[in-house]
């Protein structure tokens, strides 16, 4: 099976990569405190378990929910540029501007607006870091469309809704899928580092902040195992869903990778 | 009633910019219904913004562009016009048979109607095996006869073709043409057809116009009269004297 084909290479390098780094630590054994080897991590997640899952459940529903809300917003801006000139002068702009903010340097700021220990920052946070790949990739799916399309529609004398739905969503959707899992690993990456300064105290990151403080580095790496986790399957979930939804796309990439 | 009646059209790109364009200068035309008229010319000289004139793709600077007794904004929103591109301009997201149906569901044609024309357009440019797959499945020339087969899908009253064969081999090409014309007999459609190649334009028309370049305009209108194409006429002397007319009109036009 091809899709089998696909998913097989990572995990057989992801298997030789970890006992590669068994053996080395086991030849050149440190002390086991900054890299503990994988043995040793799987040994603190099972441990942990119960704070390792809560801490995952909090920081996956902030990635979750940001990430939906992100991709959502950035979406509608994209529709909305395209459709009308007035918002793509105003809005763009303004999005290029805003984007030139570091925003993760925000976070302490937005736990002052939210409140030290609300997620709410966090998600915000989160949507912040979501909305721009996923806005200007899709705005620039829906507007680089192949001209002879867009004639085609208006020659059948086709309303702008039937032109937008038949030629420039299709053609958004591998700008849009490529943006969504750029978003899902920087979903993660939003979510755990606006944890370190607030939201939730039992979420991953404060768990990796507290567990690393305390020298606790199996602990810590348990839960950075756990974030890889939650990214790892949300990357695949979007692969699967690209998958379902432009059946032809991967035609196209297995015809580019014949030739 | 003329089927295309263009009075003094000309157009121009980007007027007052330096990157100004003067595609088109004082350009009549008067195409019969049911005519089959070839636009030959160097590179550049305007046909395609021709054709897209006549199907109010783009408007005019000057003068006016009537089809079937209306203005030609309204003859498109009439949906009287077929068109095939010079690139497939087909839709990757759609199988070969969806590709052809694209104007029919828009016209609101039923899902049964849809499926007997798609198979029967199939049938007609020799790709019945392929419904089912994706544009990307295929060569560069069954990709433009899926243009082909959507351009006469619902039977427009004028169809507008810019070099439609120009990617095919010299056999698919010839059977092509013959479908064309048969098509062609058979509906009264109006072609404009746009090709480099003067062969081409002799064999498929009933007139051809030579159009010389900077800005474009028609340097030569050729009566051709061969009557009733055949296999035989490829090699007809008549053909040939033709071929050799156009040709000299073209000579004169590039200098
Ligand atoms: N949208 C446009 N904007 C500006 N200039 C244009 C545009 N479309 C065409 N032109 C110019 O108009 C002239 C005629 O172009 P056109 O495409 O009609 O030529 P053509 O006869 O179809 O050429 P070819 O045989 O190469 O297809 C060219 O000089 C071209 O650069
Ligand atoms: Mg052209």
């Amino acid at each position: 099976m091809n899709s089998l084909k696909g998913f097989s290479a990572p995990i057989v390098a992801g298997v030789a990569l970890f006992g590669l780094w068994e053996g080395v630590l086991s030849v050149f054994s440190s002390d086991g405190f900054v890299l503990p080897p994988p043995s040793e991590i799987a040994g603190a997640f099972i441990d942990n378990w119960d704070a390792v899952f809560r801490g995952a459940r909090i920081t996956g529903f902030v990635v979750v929910s940001g990430l939906a809300a992100g991709v959502i917003l950035g979406v509608l801006a994209a529709l909305l540029v395209t459709r009308f000139r007035t918002a793509n002068e105003t809005i763009t702009p303004l999005a290029v501007a805003v984007n030139a903010i570091p925003i993760i340097a925000l976070a302490p700021i937005f736990n002052n607006w939210f409140g030290l220990t609300s997620p709410r920052s966090n998600q915000a946070i989160v949507v912040a870091l979501v909305f721009f790949p996923i806005f200007i990739n899709t705005a620039r799916g829906l507007t680089q469309v192949d001209r002879s399309q867009i004639e085609l529609m208006e020659s059948y004398a086709a309303g702008r809704a039937r032109t937008t739905r038949e030629v420039r969503v299709p053609n958004a959707m591998p700008f849009f899928f490529t943006a969504l899992k750029l978003a899902t690993s920087l979903a993660v990456i939003a979510a755990i580092v606006a944890e370190y300064f607030g939201g939730r105290q039992d979420a991953l990151g404060p768990m990796i902040t507290q567990s690393a403080g305390l020298t606790r580095y199996d602990d810590a790496w348990a839960a950075v195992l756990a974030g890889t986790a939650i990214g790892a399957v949300l990357y695949a979930s979007v692969a699967v869903l690209e998958r379902w939804a432009m059946p032809w796309h991967s035609l196209i990439r297995s015809h580019r990778e014949e030739t | 009633m003329n089927a295309i009646h263009i009075r003094g059209a000309t157009k121009v790109f980007n007027p007052g910019k330096s990157s100004q364009v003067e595609a088109l200068a004082d350009i009549d035309l008067a195409v019969e219904p049911g005519e089959f008229i070839t636009l030959i010319g160097p590179s550049g000289c305007g046909k395609s913004t021709l054709l897209r004139l006549i199907s109010s793709l783009a408007l005019p600077t000057t003068g006016s562009v009537e089809v079937n007794g209306k203005p030609a904004e309204q003859a498109r929103l009439d949906r009287d016009y077929g068109m095939a591109f010079q690139t497939s301009g087909l839709f990757d997201w759609r199988t070969v048979a969806k590709n052809i149906e694209l104007p029919l569901e828009l016209m609101g044609w039923s899902k049964a109607d849809r499926r007997r024309r798609s198979s029967e357009m199939l049938e007609l440019v020799k790709l019945g095996d392929f419904a089912k797959h994706h544009p990307s499945e295929l060569s560069g020339g069954m990709q433009q006869r899926v243009a082909i087969a959507r351009a006469l899908a619902f039977s427009p009253s004028i169809l507008l073709m810019d070099e439609p064969f120009g990617a095919l081999d010299e056999m698919t090409r010839e059977h092509m043409q013959d479908e064309l014309l048969r098509i062609w007999r058979d509906t009264g459609t109006t072609l404009v057809f746009v090709t480099h190649s003067i062969p081409e334009a002799v064999y498929l028309s009933t007139r051809v116009v030579v159009m010389s370049p900077r800005p474009g305009r028609i340097a030569a209108v050729i009566d051709v009269g061969l009557g009733d194409r055949q296999a035989s006429t490829r090699d007809d002397p008549a053909f040939f004297s033709k071929v050799t007319e156009v040709r000299a009109a073209l000579r004169e036009v590039e200098g």
